[in-house]
């Protein structure tokens, strides 16, 4: 992920329905970095009326909310939610149709299953707050494939068998496709490097290695 | 007349807490068999797997993605110290916006480090965090021990009142006199103390249900390895008959042993839908999945072992503590898989107030195994012995022999440069190969209820109360019927994980194939025969000569004039055909043997050890699918190296807390440390019958580590993980 030092200096610029005044007000001491960074998200298309998603008051708690849009798979969702609820929280739990292929699993950025990709580049959901991500694209699992449409990288898991129990799989399936996109020739060393960050407590490393091999061939030799 | 079956008594394995116990029963004497390996169609191949697609794609639904209207979510309030006596007070956290119900669970005294006190709900997850902290929770500590040093203490407080110590013997075998005389007589004498930490489940998806309470009835949605034990469990605490309660289990996101009971965080979530009239969905968090549900006993296993100079293992004196926390620990006990001249054993629990173990992957077993394995390397060190040469010589079943010559083969150990003698540590990096075997049952037992029902528009469906933990079992649920009726895997729908088609086993041991398949293959079997009934008028044949074969059904006498599988069922009428199934205990067999080997690279001066390959050979019956059998045989060695290479729930000892309740300092091997693995199904098996095989792989791996490494550089191992630390400090010990 992109590193963005807390500034004043676009603080007017923010998103739609950001309200800073609000924000600081609602989030708790150790957010509040977080929230700075966020007014930084700058985003040129003029504000516009919020429809939540979120049925009004759900997510009224201890901390005030804040309405945020968030451009997921191409799409526009309108939420009301807390300053704190991380990507992977608006993902699973505060879409009105929420995506659960992203998986909540350790919760702080050591095991990679909810590994989506944020403008191009594989980030991991619970390690960011929605509310930062005005302006910004991001791509879950779900917007690389359907089941009657696999992509390459899904064809490969499935044809290798790289996914047992299944949990740890649309996160690899993220990283693989993320680093399969820069470069479909990678070699099983660099493969191992870009799922270093996904773990699998089935133990299906070895299908996930072949199963990158194989649908960098394909990708590489323009089958995909 | 229906005639009254023949009788036959059977050895079988029944699944009680997630470990197999073994009886005898009387069964019927039916003729049903596997069609020839040769001759399968669909079975004994490369088969992916039929939830593939939706497992890549993000949208298999686990427990953990079950939504419903109006749901509410559930966190469990722990008691962060080893004991104490505790006082909760709900009213704070019900005093919160969105906070719809809490329960207390103990209100009294804790007697483990973890144990759930309360349970609360809210609107949302971050909700339901911040009622966590609001409760209302005053305690006072007690005495308390963590482990097996402050346990054995002469003034160690009790950790139950129904102990005179905490430490309990619970066998001896063999005779003592007869193993130190034995031992008198044997060349050379090792003494060796191995332990192993605690090790976690981590399975990806955390222990965890919905329940949807509707006042006369409810649905439970659960991430669970028995889907026909949860309504009897989930009754008394929802006040409803069990049959008023469907559970639904489609995806699970592992279990590995620690998955089987409905649980205090079950009977919470029951509580709590009652209580607020709402669904609820109680997840555990990662740090609750930690400290309080389960993990595999740690073990302390003193040896002495005796061996006489032409490389027999003669004698072997074994004090075993399992470390199971408030739980017993789990050990199969010595001399384990190899033939000792004499030996003795004492086993005992040692306990302390933390978690209780519970099943994991073969419990016990990787345990033995690593003692066991480490000693006999040890002794045919000491004789000046290659090891490969030891273990032939003092295993008696000849199926290890092929084994072991087999994946010593393909490792590269009959070109490897020292066999007899350990590699020297001169600050260089360094190769060693290590070996380990396994064994296991994996026979099954009576329960399963299996309905394949064939419809008029062509449709199979198969329908077992089963569940699909990740093994592949769906896959042959249709696979089976497929290979009866001569018809692609895709024709057949696999119903599975719902406790309202049919009762089933639950999946533990290794069981699950050799308790299902049979049962599957027994429906397919009777469908068709009923299916072959009906149609022989219309072939005016005799039912025995209608024949099922690529998606057409004919007779064999006239093969050029049958019928496609659809004008078939279209044949039948408005009626489909039905078959039920129960378990056939010729279909399945028991007895598990594989050998592995572990190559590693071990540098002499940082003590870093990086796996460079490993293979695996496996017996494994008749093989359903060979794709997703070399997975799990895989899965298990991938988490035998992860066991020793990184594994260890560390404790303060002072303190009484656990310092790695999280994933970032609990670490499990990710794709850095793991190689291009291989296991190899073992086809010189010639048993035509199924056996299940999760346990076996998981057996031998970091005892064959430990071993590499010691080949490689000398550096003797006794303790788990085998961190670069304690390799220095071996070879230290060494120099």
């Amino acid at each position: 992920m992109t590193t963005r030092r807390p500034s004043e200096e676009h603080e007017e610029d923010r998103g739609s329905g950001l309200s800073r005044r609000k924000f600081l007000k609602g989030a708790s001491g150790a957010a509040v970095g977080s929230v700075i960074a966020a007014c930084q998200a700058t985003e040129t298309s003029p504000p516009e009326p919020v429809e939540p998603e979120v049925a009004e008051g759900l997510a009224e708690g201890l901390a005030e909310t804040v309405d945020v849009t968030l451009s997921i798979n191409g799409e526009r969702h309108k939420l009301r939610i807390e300053p704190r609820t991380t990507l992977l929280n608006a993902l699973r739990y505060h879409l009105a149709q929420p995506l659960t292929g992203t998986k909540l699993v350790c919760d702080r950025g050591n095991c990679g299953a909810c590994t989506v990709m944020v403008d191009g580049r594989p980030a991991y959901a619970c390690l960011l707050l929605a509310a930062d991500l005005e302006g910004r694209e991001v791509k879950t699992i779900e917007s690389l494939g359907s089941p009657d449409a696999l992509s390459p990288v899904q064809q490969a898991f499935w044809e290798h068998d790289a996914s047992m129990c299944g949990f740890c799989t649309p996160g690899f399936v993220v990283s693989i496709t993320a680093a399969l996109d820069k470069n479909p020739k990678a070699d099983v060393d660099e493969i191992r490097a870009a799922c270093s960050g996904n773990v699998c407590r089935c133990g299906t490393y070895p299908q996930v290695f072949r199963a990158a091999l194989d649908a960098g061939r394909k990708l590489a030799g323009g089958r995909g | 007349m229906a005639q009254e079956p023949k009788k036959k008594r059977v050895k079988v394995s029944r699944v009680v807490d997630g470990h197999p116990v073994e009886e005898w029963i009387e069964v019927d004497d039916i003729e049903i068999a596997w069609p020839e390996k040769s001759e399968l169609k669909v079975l004994n191949k490369d088969t992916p797997r039929v939830d593939g697609p939706l497992k890549v794609t993000g949208r298999a639904e686990y427990t953990h993605d079950v939504r419903l209207p109006g749901m509410l979510y559930a966190r469990l309030v722990l008691c962060p110290v080893p004991r104490a006596d505790v006082t909760i007070d709900l009213a704070p956290a019900l005093a919160l916006p969105g906070v719809e119900a809490a329960v207390v669970l103990e209100d009294e005294r804790t007697a483990f480090m973890g144990q759930p006190v309360a349970a609360i709900c809210a609107r949302t997850p971050e909700l339901a965090d911040d009622a966590v902290r609001a409760v209302g929770f005053t305690y006072e500590e007690g005495d308390w021990v963590v482990d097996r040093e402050q346990a054995l203490e002469d003034d160690a407080p009790l950790v139950s009142s129904r102990l005179d110590s905490n430490r309990r013997v619970a066998e001896e075998r063999g005779e003592r006199a007869d193993a130190e005389t034995a031992l008198m007589q044997c060349d050379e004498i090792v003494e060796a103390t191995y332990t192993l930490p605690v090790q976690h489940h981590v399975s990806l998806e955390t222990h965890g249900m919905v329940v949807d309470y509707r006042g006369d009835e409810a649905t439970i949605y659960i991430s669970t390895q028995f889907v026909q034990g949860v309504a009897p469990q989930a009754a008394r605490a929802l006040d409803l008959p069990a049959d008023k309660i469907h559970v639904i289990c489609e995806h699970m996101g592992g279990g590995f042993g620690a998955k089987f009971q409905l649980g205090v965080e079950g009977i919470a979530c029951c509580r709590l839908a009652r209580e607020a009239n709402k669904p609820v969905q109680l997840m555990l968090t990662r740090k609750d999945e930690f400290l309080m549900a389960g993990n595999r006993s740690g073990s302390w296993q003193r040896l002495v072992g005796g061996v006489t100079g032409d490389g027999r293992f003669g004698a072997l004196l074994a004090e075993v503590d399992r470390l199971g926390g408030v739980g017993r620990g789990s050990h199969p006990g010595h001399p384990y898989i190899y033939s000792v001249g004499a030996s003795w054993m004492e086993m005992a629990s040692v306990f302390t107030n933390m978690d209780s173990n519970r099943a994991m992957r073969a419990p016990g077993h990787p345990q033995a195994s690593f003692a066991i394995e480490s000693m006999v390397d040890e002794l045919a060190h000491v004789i000046g012995m290659d090891p490969l040469e030891f273990r032939m010589k003092n295993l008696e079943d000849p199926v290890y022999g092929r084994q072991l010559e087999a994946v010593a083969q393909k490792i590269g150990w009959y070109d490897h440069p020292h066999r007899e003698t350990p590699g020297k540590a001169d600050g260089g990096r360094n190769v060693g190969i290590g070996f380990g075997v396994s064994t296991w049952g994996g026979g099954g037992a009576p329960r399963c209820e299996v309905t394949i029902e064939i419809l008029p528009d062509g449709s199979v469906t198969s329908s077992v109360g089963s569940q699909d933990l990740g093994t592949g079992t769906r896959t042959y649920v249709a696979g089976i019927p497929a290979e009866e009726f001569g018809l692609p895997l895709e024709a057949v729908t696999p119903r599975i994980g719902d406790n309202r088609l049919g009762n089933a086993n639950p999946s533990g041991g290794s069981t699950t194939t050799a308790s299902l398949a049979p049962a599957v293959k027994h429906a397919a079997s009777e469908a068709r025969t009923r299916f072959a009934e009906r149609l022989a008028p219309t072939f005016d044949c005799p039912t025995e000569r209608v024949v099922f074969a690529e998606g057409r059904v004919f007779d064999s006498e006239n093969p050029g004039s049958g019928l496609t599988w659809s004008q078939a069922c279209r044949a039948l009428g408005v009626n489909g055909v039905v078959g039920h199934g129960t378990f056939q205990e010729g279909l399945q067999t028991r007895g598990a043997h594989g050998a592995q080997a572990v190559k590693v690279e071990v540098d002499t001066l940082t003590g870093a050890i990086r796996v460079l390959d490993m293979v695996c050979m496996q017996d494994v019956g008749l093989p359903l699918n060979r794709l997703a059998v070399r997975s799990q045989l895989q899965g298990g060695m991938v988490q035998a190296l992860s066991y020793g290479l990184l594994e260890e729930r560390i404790l303060d000892r002072d303190l009484g807390l656990m310092l790695n309740p999280s994933m970032e300092d609990y670490k499990i091997a990710g794709s850095l440390e793991i190689p291009m693995l291989t296991a190899y199904i073992d086809d010189e098996d010639e048993r035509n019958q199924v056996m299940g095989v999760g346990e076996p792989p998981i057996v031998p791996g970091h005892g064959a580590l430990a071993n590499a490494v010691f080949n490689a550089c000398g550096a003797r191992v006794r303790d788990l993980p085998l961190t670069p630390d304690k390799v220095l400090a071996a070879l230290e010990g060494n120099a």
